[in-house]
């Protein structure tokens, strides 16, 4: 297994597979100990790779980038790639190492004060006001921006991010941890992931819902490198608010309104809450601000004006955003892809790449300790 | 937004008194008889229609501790006591001005 004529070494193989990252895992496979045996044979490089799970939905991207990598070494001139499953000893030291980023006792990359991870919980108060819809417009800005986001779905009952995001699918698991399903950049986890439908409907009493939220914050993969994760709240300033209160005691609140009293005013009081368990509010995003009848025309300020500007004055915090009324926001929460992704040229695209920017600037990235 | 004060430094469960530095720069001194009579939870305190009799401190014996101290999000302390008593999650604008039993914690409150 030394060098050969060809000078291919060992060596040089394991350099190259340091590069191929566990499409789930986002670690390299090399670290993550998924590399079992490479052998070199005049030019002929064999891999033997273990496999988190045998049904692992992501084979064929670990193959093809382990034989991309390994088929750039100069002198290489054939990839083998045998692909095996890891014991259940070994799956256990995986996830300790994915847990505890190396130390296994720590539970989530998140929840200690001196994790890099900024956790900023979206809330309204009142129903209805989009706060799902800025949720995701927001992770797809951030992303696009170049951060690493996450959506934890945490209203439960009436969860409506898979459809916002186009992201179905069962979530692997690996031992007591959920892997979030991914797209468009955006690390994703949501009640409707775990039902055996997608109709069907969540009735639960308060534990439950408190011991769902719990697994979602502890026993969920989010990677290390989570630069946000955004915490859609269902309304009010119920059951799952106080868990998220309780639980992550570094999380943020955004406060999403609508411009009428009777959101604005409702929003107020999940200020108040935020007031009461020590969350900092960082900004109000005024959703549904105005309506643009053609290009260039006047605003239409269907539900009033100035009501998140109102708030923001009173609550003293910034007013991040203020989010056109437009057909292709509903559009594309109802097609999967959030108006940033799927209008990017839009009004209301732009206005939520503003309202993301400003947030960056109030909830800075944090600086990460190798 | 006015924040609320937060401790900084706090004393141990295996000490005679309770003490916190706040972030306020205050420092609060509890003897454990007095924070556990003001335990805040339904059952102590009441709820609706449920209105028990105030606890008193001298119901507590002398040696009455913690035997656990845990943090709940940013903004309150659970104590769990010696016979397993723990449904009490203290907000710290309670410890501050409330409970605290400098003597002049309710002055400091005043004009803030």
């Amino acid at each position: 297994m030394a060098g050969t004529r060809d000078g291919v070494t060992r060596e040089q193989v394991l350099a190259a597979l340091a590069d191929v990252i566990d499409p789930e895992l986002h670690k390299s496979i090399v670290e993550l100990d998924m590399v079992k045996d490479v052998a070199v044979t005049d030019g002929v490089v064999r891999v033997d790779a273990l496999l988190t799970i045998g049904a692992c939905p992501l084979r064929e991207t670990i193959v093809d980038s382990i034989r991309a990598k390994i088929g750039g070494i100069r002198g290489v001139t054939g990839v083998t790639v045998n692909l095996g499953v890891m014991s259940a000893e070994q799956r256990q030291t995986l996830v300790g190492r994915l847990r505890g980023d190396g130390t296994p006792q720590r539970p989530s990359s998140f929840l200690g004060p001196e994790s890099a991870t900024r956790v900023i919980a979206v809330a309204s108060g009142k129903g209805g006001v989009g706060k799902s819809t800025v949720t995701v417009n927001l992770a797809a800005a951030l992303a696009r921006a170049g951060s690493q986001v996450g959506v934890l779905d945490a209203d439960v009952y009436g969860f409506s991010i898979p459809r916002m995001l186009g992201v179905h699918g069962r979530p692997t698991m690996i031992d007591q941890m959920l892997i979030p399903l991914e797209v468009a950049g955006i690390r994703v986890i949501s009640i409707g992931f775990l039902l055996p439908s997608e109709e069907e409907a969540v009735i639960w009493r308060g534990p439950l819902l408190h011991k769902t939220l719990t697994t979602f914050i502890n026993e969920v993969h989010w990677g290390p490198d989570l630069d946000y994760l955004l915490i859609d709240l269902p309304p009010g300033t119920g059951d799952v608010s106080i868990t998220i209160a309780q639980t992550l005691p570094q999380s943020h609140m955004l406060l999403v309104t609508t411009p009428q009293l009777a959101a604005s005013q409702v929003a107020r009081r999940a200020a108040r809450m935020a007031e009461k368990v020590n969350m900092e509010v960082v900004g109000i995003i005024e959703n549904m601000a105005y309506f643009l009848p053609a290009v260039g025309a006047e605003p239409v300020y269907v539900f009033g004006r100035g009501g998140g500007a109102v708030l923001a004055r009173e609550l003293e915090v910034p007013l991040l955003g203020e989010i056109p009324l437009d057909q292709s926001v509903r559009e594309g929460g109802d097609e999967g892809r959030p108006v940033v992704i799927s209008h990017p040229d839009s009004a209301a695209a732009a206005a939520f790449r503003k309202a993301a920017e400003r947030l960056r600037d109030v909830v800075p990235m944090q600086a990460r300790h190798a | 937004m006015k924040r609320m004060p937060t401790p900084v430094e706090m004393g141990s469960i295996t000490d005679r008194a309770f003490t916190i530095i706040w972030s306020d720069g205050h420092r609060s001194q509890y003897t454990w008889r007095n924070l556990r009579a003001g335990c805040p939870c339904a059952r102590c305190k009441g709820e609706w229609n449920y209105r028990p009799v105030s606890l008193r401190a001298e119901e507590f014996p002398a040696d009455l501790r913690a035997v656990r101290l845990d943090r709940v999000g940013a903004y309150a302390l659970r104590f769990t006591w010696m016979d397993g008593h723990d449904t009490g999650i203290y907000p710290f604008p309670l410890l501050r001005h409330e409970l605290c039993e400098c003597g002049d914690a309710a002055h400091a409150r005043s004009t803030e």
